[in-house]
Order: structure tokens, then sequence, then C-alpha cells
């Protein structure tokens, strides 16, 4: 029971921090970047490869070269994109996805790649007479740091209070000072080291890699994102965690027919949505303005 | 997507598309029967195109939830059609209901049921989905596919499950798949134009403005919808009946963004854009992989590396989106005046 609730904890948190990842995108450019899914990959991927150098130093290079890969994203394909119609940036985020696929399909090759990355994390241990697994532990207590970083980040800094001013409204934001071109950078490289500590938590659990790896979370974030109200950085990550438990909860408790906790997933989601169009954070149904 | 769309009826703009249509199947039909099989796949991705067209088109939302019609169309299709003994033997439907075994009518009116219920089901679920805007909406049809898949998915006794159902029968005659979405076509053009047809073309321009004037945007996407929602099934049933198996992975991820892809390249503001669409990507797909054979294309030998094609249609997907990101025809029906201003120049 109490690691039942432990792994719907860290499911949450797991995908409260892809959601964040997506709405800080979301909020400076009104993008849904689907291909953060990407982002996840090719940092799963270096963790792998990468596996034999000392683990401090293989997390630094997945840093760097994923947070590189978003900023290039951004500079070479979004960045032409912008102020164009938001379903055509998405359907244009969907293509970039496929294109990165295919490019890790041609590098990594289409077999999964595996590696016992961190094996310290594997493993449980005993308290209180249960038996507790490290990894979801450690999984809580990443996520809970990483929020509170980017909680400190968001809250308490000048980079995080031209995010949110940009998140609330890019024009007034821009015509106040914001230097667009640099905050949009920004927001990618930060999704970018985001995508890096899912990917982590993720490859502890999943060592096997292949060039889908970060589809399925990012779906599921993405649902999560909209459910919990896109336009603000709070109502993502709610949204992400809300999702992550209750996919754990409908896992625990379906037994056999757990097969079918999608369905009931999106049932759910269905629900809240016709319910708060704007997200379980929106006051009432404000129009969007997408 | 600011222009593009049409009120006036206009001869040109649907012998256009018609003629295209008929010249392009009739070439590729007779040219090998490797690509008379890739001309009927083509016209039932241009079925679910045109689908996609007269909602996403029309109304400017996005959705991701017409494979679920598409997927219930073959679905229906298929099952009114595979043989009794097949239904009833195969290893893959051993947990099917058996009320569903007996079950036997002719390919077309299995292809007319599959598009009534989809259609159907597009109203009942359109009657919730309707209701939502923008990002919302887009997530809330892609739920609707979620389910949908999911359930067919792992359910084994309405059908497959994952996997296959076997000899359903086939439709040989391109002939006949080419009038069915002729048929289509002349049915979307005549919608779009309608009056509804224009007044969804108003909710999309401005949804403050059409409100205000007293059109109901929920009505006329309902409407929309559940059109749509009938023309994908149709789609659906001609796939099941030109691929011979009904599979439930074939209507998911893939499929919505393949057909997504083809009414945005070509422009989904028109018809002719769905079209020049699915033709382009079809047709890009098939050279490239004529070239990845090593096979000659036009009388030229051109060799690209085994596993390069799908890099380069996505490259050349997101590339033509940065180009023009209303698409090629940029969402204008097919027109000949482009001829009459040259003539005035010259």
């Amino acid at each position: 029971m109490i690691q039942s609730i432990l792994d719907a904890i860290s499911l949450g948190g797991l995908y409260a921090l892809a959601a964040l990842g997506l709405g800080l995108v979301f909020g400076v450019m009104r993008l849904v970047n689907f291909a953060h899914g990407e982002l996840i990959t090719i940092a799963a991927y270096m963790l792998v490869v990468t596996v034999n150098l000392p683990l401090i130093i293989s997390l630094l290079l997945t840093v760097l070269v994923t947070a590189a890969v978003a900023f290039l994203m951004e500079l070479t394909i979004y960045r032409r994109l912008r102020g164009v119609n938001p379903a055509i940036m998405l359907i244009a985020s969907f293509g970039l996805s496929t294109v990165l696929q295919r490019v890790y399909e041609l590098i990594f090759g289409a077999l999964p790649k595996s590696a016992v990355v961190a094996p310290f994390l594997n493993g449980a241990f005993k308290f209180a007479g249960l038996s507790i697994t490290i990894s979801s532990v450690i999984t809580i207590v990443l996520t809970v740091v990483i929020l509170l970083a980017m909680g400190y980040l968001v809250e308490k800094t000048s980079l995080g209070l031209q995010l949110r001013a940009a998140a609330a409204d890019f024009r007034t934001a821009r015509l106040l000072g914001v230097r667009s071109n640099r905050l949009i950078s920004a927001a990618f490289v930060l999704s970018g080291v985001l995508a890096t500590c899912v990917a982590f938590i993720l490859v502890v659990e999943n060592p096997e890699v292949n060039p889908y790896y970060g589809v399925n979370i990012t779906i599921l974030a993405l649902v999560g994102i909209v459910i919990g109200g896109i336009s603000s950085l709070r109502g993502a990550a709610l949204g992400g965690f809300v999702v992550g438990v209750i996919l754990s909860a409908l896992n625990t408790l379906l037994g056999n027919g757990r097969v079918y906790a999608y369905s009931w997933l999106f049932l759910l989601v269905l629900i809240i949505l016709l319910v708060r169009p704007g997200g379980f954070l929106s006051k009432g149904s404000e129009l969007e303005r997408v | 997507m600011k222009h593009g769309g049409y009120t006036k009826f206009s001869l040109q703009n649907l012998l256009g598309p018609l003629a295209l249509l008929t010249v392009a199947t009739y070439f590729l039909n007779g040219a090998s029967t490797s690509l008379q099989l890739i001309t009927q796949f083509a016209l039932c991705y241009f079925v679910m195109v045109l689908a996609l067209q007269v909602f996403v088109g029309n109304s400017g939302v996005l959705s991701f939830g017409h494979g679920s019609f598409a997927l219930l169309g073959s679905y229906v299709s298929g099952m009114l059609t595979a043989p009794v003994h097949i239904k009833g033997h195969a290893l893959a439907l051993n947990q099917l209901w058996s009320f569903l075994v007996p079950l036997q009518v002719n390919i077309y009116v299995a292809m007319a049921l599959s598009a009534l219920i989809s259609g159907a089901v597009a109203a009942l679920t359109g009657i919730l989905l309707m209701r939502l805007n923008g990002l919302a909406a887009g997530i809330a049809t892609f739920a609707l596919l979620g389910v949908t898949y999911n359930i067919f998915f792992n359910n084994k006794q309405i059908g497959p499950g994952s996997q296959a159902l076997p000899a359903v029968p086939t439709i040989t005659n391109t002939y006949i798949l080419l009038l069915i979405a002729a048929l289509s076509l002349v049915c979307v053009y005549f919608f779009n134009i309608s009056r509804i047809g224009r007044t969804i073309l108003a909710t999309r321009e401005d949804a403050m403005a059409a409100p205000a004037l007293g059109v109901s945007i929920f009505k006329v996407r309902l409407i929309a919808f559940s059109i749509s929602g009938v023309l994908a099934g149709l789609a659906g049933s001609m796939y099941v009946h030109v691929a011979g198996t009904f599979q439930v992975q074939d209507y998911y991820l893939d499929f919505t963004f393949m057909t997504l892809s083809m009414l945005i390249v070509g422009g989904s503001a028109s018809i002719w854009g769905a079209l020049v669409g699915t033709v382009l990507i079809t047709g890009v797909g098939q050279i490239l992989l004529m070239m990845e054979q090593n096979l000659p294309v036009f009388g030229l030998h051109i060799t690209i590396p085994l596993g390069s094609r799908a890099v380069i249609i996505a490259v050349t997907f997101v590339a033509m989106l940065l180009w023009r990101s209303s698409g090629i025809t940029n969402g204008r029906e097919f027109s000949l005046d482009f001829l009459k201003k040259l003539s005035k120049k010259n």
C-alpha cells in the first residue's frame, strides 16, 4: 500500500517535470512542443552511451547535449514559425519529432540500446517492516528538489519574472523590455535541462532506449498541461502530477483490467476538459487566447 | 489561415480537382501492379483528407480524433464482410462474441453502414467535443482517439484485438474507388459552398463576430464534425477493402499524422489543397521508395541510402511548413485565372 502510494507520487512527480518542460516553452511562444519527447530520448541515449564515464561527467555531458539540441531546435525551426497559427506550429513540432526519431534511428539503430545507469538506485530497503524500492524514493526526492529549484528560479530571479510575464502576456512583456529572442532561447534550454532530469529518472527504471522512448510520457504530459491550465507554469506542473497519480492509481486499482487504464484516464480528461475547458486552475471558462 | 475558402459556385473550382483526381488515377493505375495498389491506398487517404478538410480546414479546430472514425468504419466494414468461417475459426478471433460471427452483408451495404455508423458516433461525441476550443479541443479529440484505440486494441470480444482480422474481401477495381472518392469530393464541394459551409468559414475567420451575427459556433461545428465523421468512416471502410485485413494499429498515430500532414502540406482551407497534399505526399514517398530500392525514376537511376526515405519525407514536411505555413495551394481552390493574367500581360 505504502509502496503504491510512493509509486503514484513518484510517477506524478516525473510527469510534473515533463509537463513543466512543455509548459515553459508554451508560456513564451504558445507552442506545444511535441518534440520535447525527442529531447527526453536524446538525453536517455546520452546517458546510456556514456555509462562508462563517472556518473557526474555523464550527466554533465547529457545536459549539455540535450540543451544544445533544444537550443538548435528553436534557432532553426521554431524561430521562423513565430506568430504562425498555433495549430500549424503543433503540426510542425510533430514533423520535427518525426525527423528526430528518424535521425536517432539512423545514428543509434532501431533496436533498443540499454545499459545499467546508476545501479545503486535499483533495489529495495526495509522500512518499518515494509519493502520500499530505492528508485521511488529517489525519484520523489529528486522531483521535489528540481521543482523547488524551478520554483525559486521562476519566483525569485529576473529570468523567472520575465518567463512569468511572457507567459501572462508576451506582447506586453516585450513592450516592457523583455528581450524575446533571449528569453525564448532560455526557455528552450531550461526545457532541455528538465528533459534530462526526466530521462535520468526514466532510464534508471527502464534502460531500454529506442527512438520512440520519450513519446509516451510527452503525450501524457501534454494531456497534463491542458487539464492543469496551460497558461500558468504551476497549472502545468500540477496537471502533469495529477495525470501521473491517476495513471498509477488506475494501474493499482484496476487489477486485470489495467489494459484499459488509458481509456479511463482519457475519459477523466474529457470530463475535466468539459467542466473546466481552461484547466482546473482557471477561473471559470474564459476564452483561451490561442 | 486568414485566406482561402470560397463562397460562390464556380465550375473550375469543382472540375479542376476532379480532373486531376481522374487523370492521376488513370495513369498510375495502369503503370504497374504495385503502383495500382499505391493508387488504391491513395484514394482511401484522399477521402480521409477530405474528411479532415471538412472539419479541420473549414472550422480551424485541430482534430486528432478522426482516426477513431476511420477505425470504426474499417472495423464495421471488415466484420460485416469477412467470411463466416474465418470469423468462427481464426485463432485471432477465438474470444469473439458469438452473435458477431454470422453477421454478413454485401460489401457496398457494409460500406454505407460503416459510413453511417461512424457519422452517428461523430455526431454523438461531437455534442460533447464541440463545446471546446483551441488546444483543449485538440487534446479532447486526441483523448477520443486514445480511448477508441485502447478499447479496440485490448478487447478480443468485439474484434481481433492487437491481431489482424484476415480475409476481408477486397475491391480490386480502382475505378470503383475513384468513383467513391469523386462522389465524396463533389459532396464536400457542395457542402462547403452551402449556407452552412460558409457559416463555418465565418466562425473560423472570426470567433467573436460570427456569434454576434447570430451564428451558433457549436451547431455549425457539430454539423461539420458529423459530416466529416461519415467521410472518415467511409475512408476507413475503403481502406479495409483495399488492404484485405483489419488491424487496429493501422488507424493510430502514424495514420493520424500522415493524413493531417497531407491536409496541411496541401493547404487545409480548400479541396484543391487536400488533393494536392495527398498526391504530393504519396508521390514523393513512392519516388523515394523507388530510389531506395535502386529502381529507375522517370528513366533516371538515383540511389539513396536505405532508411533515409523517412528522414527526407519528414524534413521536407517541416521545410514546407517553414516556407509556406498555409500550404502549397495557400488554401486556394483550383483556378485558371492566372491564365487570364498571363494573356493580359502579353
